[in-house]
């Protein structure tokens, strides 16, 4: 004799049973949440492994001494291990980054003809860095320098450039050097 | 919604990207599921058919199945280490610890590729009681058998190959021990039996052959890293090949 259930409990259990997730569909859930979880975390880890969390590389803030290490004109021992080259004029100091602004190679300084000339495509800039001729697009950078406020010494940040727009003039593409001699990219001495 | 997902996904799967890859349709029939291993590489490596009793878990252990898991975790694992180790006595070690402490994930790599290769050896010294017990290296599979003792052999190369390569103190002693047996190699081995009679000097004999030189130094840590990294992967990679070929043609061996 078991009385059938009937009533509002009834109904009300009947509609909660038909929003049910089914066990065969809670566990097709599971397990493929899971699997895709492990196979996301497992590419995460592998794609961020690919960073590295230390380099082995030269700084890119570095001291090159004093001011009065260098002479009047271009500086070209600096240009192998830091890739810079440090050139005085009657104002003060500032430093060019030895990249050619065509494709990256390194140009070389001719102390006669007071020119940069690139021995990949002929490049040729001024000492204050205008192209000069050849198929550079913009005048070479100048790099941030300070004077280091306890030694004196002074401090080239590499990363950071000076790359104005330059005017294409009968010369060459230049820019006026009057805007260009402000801090960070010029030393008053 | 329905009518235009339906339509997207018959676009998809009629476009020849598609069904070059998907040669058959969904392996729900006899003829599908006989298509999908005969058109997959990967899976017609293993019998298109295979006996009721050698699928029972407690036959096999899936313990050869489990020893090429491990190989893949560890070929997976040790290309990524790769990436940051470079066999210099210099900084050998060096790069070990920052796999350690400095590479983000570096630590759980090294880790997965140490215990995986112990995990390898030691379950294909089970795989091999296994087979040894059931009686499965009997003929027709005596052959295969012959090839697993390779690639056991091959196993214990690769862990001990790779046991030189993090160049601490563990590592130089245990390859200065394990390569003193191969100078007692008979005939090629200097001080073997009949070392000395066949001309075998410290610097002629195999051992030096093997390590490049006199003592475990940079050569032997560049030798032990190329044999680890692609010489002996390759080598097992062909005698797995024909491992599993031979299994798919021999069929698998069934409970006693």
């Amino acid at each position: 004799m078991s009385a059938t259930p009937v009533g509002p409990d009834h109904d009300a259990q009947q509609r909660l049973k038909a929003q049910e997730m089914s066990r065969r569909r809670f566990f097709a859930l599971v397990g493929w949440g899971g699997f895709l979880a492990s196979m996301g975390g497992a590419a995460f880890g592998s794609f961020r492994f690919m960073f590295p969390e230390v380099l082995y590389e030269p700084p890119t803030v570095f001291k090159i001494g004093k001011p009065t290490d260098y002479g009047m004109g271009v500086t070209d021992t600096l240009k192998k291990e830091r890739q810079i080259w440090v050139v005085r004029n009657e104002k003060g100091l500032y430093v060019l980054v030895a990249i050619c602004r065509h494709l990256g190679c390194t140009p070389n300084w001719f102390q006669d003809q007071q020119r940069f000339r690139c021995p990949c495509h002929g490049s040729i800039y001024d000492i204050a860095g205008n192209v000069r001729g050849g198929p550079a697009p913009r005048t070479l950078w100048r790099a941030a320098v300070s004077l280091d406020p306890v030694d004196g010494q002074v401090v080239v940040n590499f990363i950071q450039r000076q790359d104005p727009d330059p005017k294409s003039t009968a010369e060459g593409l230049t820019v006026a050097e009057e805007g260009r001699e402000v801090a960070p990219f010029f030393v008053k001495t | 919604m329905t009518g235009l997902i339906e339509k997207l996904r018959q676009q998809i799967v009629s476009t020849q990207v598609w069904r070059s890859i998907f040669r058959h349709g969904y392996p729900d029939t006899d003829l599908n599921r006989a298509l999908v291993m005969f058109s997959n590489v990967i899976l017609h490596l293993h019998p298109v058919r295979v006996k009721r009793g050698a699928l029972k878990i407690r036959y096999t252990w899936c313990l050869g199945g489990l020893t090429f898991f491990m190989f893949i975790i560890l070929t997976i694992t040790g290309v990524f280490l790769m990436f940051y180790y470079v066999p210099d006595t210099r900084r050998a070690y060096n790069d070990i610890k920052d796999l350690q402490y400095v590479v983000y994930f570096g630590n759980l790599m090294r880790d997965m590729h140490r215990w995986a290769a112990h995990a390898m050896v030691f379950l294909v010294w089970l795989h091999m009681t296994r087979v040894f017990l059931t009686g499965a290296y009997k003929p027709p599979r005596e052959f295969n058998w012959i090839v697993g003792v390779m690639l056991l052999v091959l196993t214990l190369i690769l862990s001990w190959t790779g046991y030189l390569l993090p160049w601490d103190q563990l590592a130089l002693w245990a390859i200065t021990v394990g390569s003193k047996m191969a100078e007692a190699t008979p005939v090629i081995g200097v001080s073997g039996p009949f070392g000395l009679q066949m001309g075998m000097r410290p610097d002629n004999d195999i051992r030096f052959m093997l390590l490049g030189g006199t003592v475990v130094g940079q050569s032997a840590l560049l030798r032990f890293y190329v044999l680890h990294c692609v010489g002996l992967p390759l080598l097992a990679g062909v005698f797995m090949a024909v491992h599993f070929w031979r299994i798919r043609k021999d069929g698998f061996s069934g409970p006693l």
